[in-house]
């Protein structure tokens, strides 16, 4: 067993073993724990108490200027706003509120 | 005879009362069933006034249901409501009729809310949506011919399930007097958890902060791009497979991005002596046959600021005579959006080291310059800030952007034989959110004995 750990650490190097491993596993653990469907806001969410307006700031603003919640249609949000989820990282509480938020059009 | 009138009176006093009861008694027994009597029957007036009612009520009726049949086929569903041919005869019909078209109102937004879900569930409409951006741009540099260029990145995508995402972004641009067609993204993502999502395919670079979130000409300050991070010493995407999420803590949250992908080519034949020991980051059919490890964490501990590390290892070179590249970056970006700063303030930076192990290139001298080695490390990056007054009441003012560059890339000891920094300052207007129109002006500085080009550079761009 330790054989094999050795010869995968020196096939990915160090430094990436240390990142796969570790941010796989805390998050795998994390994602059982919570066991819901996507979508859904965990119990241990960051911020239970910002409004999806102020999520909708704080994150989109970090990359690009933000976009008015009428430059799309609902529909268009879902589509739009999965993409932001991959793409810059949002938790499913940002993503639900900031779409909620963008779907009633502001 | 007193006696006897006293009697009498006595008499008139006691039965009196007594007479009157019996009197009144069935007089007002009587009273209440005239009264109980009425409700039993309707006299005529009221018998017409219900059926005057009953008629305006069912005509009512009919006018909400052929207003229900004619929402029910109406070609879009912004299309006018039918008003119901009620006529408004007084007061009363007024109300009935404010409430009939409330109800109208309420049973329009039910069904079109009903239209949407319906018309939701249907594959590759609505769950399907073209974004991207378009760029049109001019620039003169020095000891170049000046020219006008545009691209157009066309950036689809489709959400398949709550879980299943797909994009693709294609990049249509002017080279060499030809339209290029390049294949940006493809990937397919799939969220495992709420914290986790796999993708595979071809994806942009996660160890590269730039590349990922900040190259798209809408979201990039300047008309060009720093040098060392971009076209430099990282590839632009990869291709294989990523693991990616994020991971709040309390009040704040870590990124991660891991993962596997085709390994860049080592350049050892070129006619260009200047590009052996470069790395060929358009390694699509993965000659060499090395396999890519890398990842990115970033760590957000307020919103206005994040800071990440990214690496990627690889072997590089012929199966035979491989040997190890390792490609670092370290990013900084800090946005803040304050009254007190009167506007938007932007600040990135971002640096990378890439090294190439030792390599002998040309070691029988067939190609004519060898047998060459370097030391094969490059490092560069830049450091850029930007300031936009949102906060003023003038609405010219406030959409301009005053930018700053500093760049550079560092490899003076490599076949390019120099180091180049430049200093970038820029002047931009946003139309909109996402269309700006860039001015920009760079100066450029290259030892090593090369020639600096200055460069004025024009660029509008436009995001959907």
């Amino acid at each position: 067993m330790t054989k094999i750990l050795t010869r995968i650490c020196k096939w990915i190097g160090v430094p990436g073993a240390i990142i796969v491993v570790s941010c796989g596993g805390l998050t795998w653990l994390i994602g059982c724990a919570s066991n819901k469907p996507s979508g859904e806001v965990s119990a241990g969410a960051a911020h239970p108490e910002k409004s999806g307006a102020q999520l909708w700031a704080e994150n989109c603003v970090r990359c690009h200027n933000i976009r008015s919640p009428g430059s799309l249609s609902p529909a268009q949000w879902e589509v739009a706003m999965m993409h932001m989820r991959v793409r810059a990282n949002l938790t499913p509480e940002e993503h639900k509120k900031i779409l909620e938020f963008l779907k009633s059009g502001g | 005879m007193n006696r006897s009138y006293f009697s009498f009176l006595n008499r008139i006093i006691v039965c009196g009362p007594t007479a009157l009861a019996f009197i009144v008694i069935p007089l007002s027994v009587s009273a209440q069933d005239v009264n109980s009597t009425s409700s039993d029957y309707v006299s005529r007036a009221e018998y017409d006034k219900l059926k005057a009612e009953h008629e305006a009520m069912k005509q009512e009726l009919e006018a909400l249901k052929a207003t229900v049949r004619q929402m029910a086929t109406a070609p879009s569903p912004g299309a006018a409501p039918a008003q119901p041919a009620v006529p408004a005869e007084g007061p009363s019909e007024n109300k009935q009729v404010v409430t009939t078209t409330s109800t109208v109102d309420e049973l329009r937004q039910e069904v079109d809310a009903l239209k949407l879900q319906i018309k939701e569930t249907f594959p590759g409409t609505t769950k399907f949506l073209l974004a991207g951006y378009g760029t049109a741009a001019f620039t003169a540099r020095s000891g170049e011919d000046p020219f006008f260029d545009a691209a157009f990145n066309a950036l689809f995508l489709w959400k398949l399930t709550d879980r299943l995402f797909f994009e693709g972004e294609m990049e249509l641009e002017f080279e060499d007097e030809a339209t290029d067609l390049n294949l940006e993204v493809a990937q397919a993502s799939y969220l495992l958890n709420d914290y986790m999502t796999i993708g595979l395919g071809r994806f942009l670079n996660p160890m590269n902060f730039f590349v990922e979130r900040q190259h798209m000409n809408w979201v990039n300050k300047l008309p060009d791009k720093p040098l060392a991070v971009y076209d430099g010493i990282f590839p632009e995407s990869e291709m294989g497979a990523q693991l990616r999420g994020v991971i709040p803590i309390g009040p704040t949250k870590l990124e991660y991005a891991a993962f596997v992908a085709n390994a860049p080519g080592l350049i050892t034949e070129s006619d260009d002596v200047s590009e052996i020991g470069m790395l060929d980051f358009d390694n699509d059919a993965n000659f060499g046959g090395h396999v890519a490890v890398g990842g990115h964490v970033g760590f957000i501990p307020i919103p206005e600021v994040e800071v990440g590390y990214g690496i990627q290892r690889s072997k590089v070179g012929p199966r035979d005579q491989a040997v190890e590249n390792i490609l670092q970056s370290v990013d900084v970006n800090y946005v803040r959006d304050a009254t007190w700063l009167k506007g938007l303030i932007n600040l990135r930076a971002e640096w990378g080291w890439s090294h190439v192990d030792h390599f002998v290139y040309d070691a029988d001298g067939s190609q004519g310059f060898g047998p060459l080695s370097f030391n094969n490390n490059r490092n560069g990056g830049y450091a850029q800030i930007a300031y936009r007054p949102t906060h003023l009441d003038n609405d010219i003012v406030r959409n301009l952007e005053g930018v700053f560059r500093y760049d550079r890339i560092n490899q003076m000891h490599t076949p390019v034989g120099f180091d180049e920094q430049r200093w970038t300052f820029g002047l931009n207007y946003w139309v909109t959110p996402s269309a700006v129109l860039k001015l920009a002006y760079e100066v450029d500085d290259k030892n090593g004995g090369a020639r600096d080009q200055n460069a004025f550079m024009m660029q509008a761009a436009v995001g959907f």
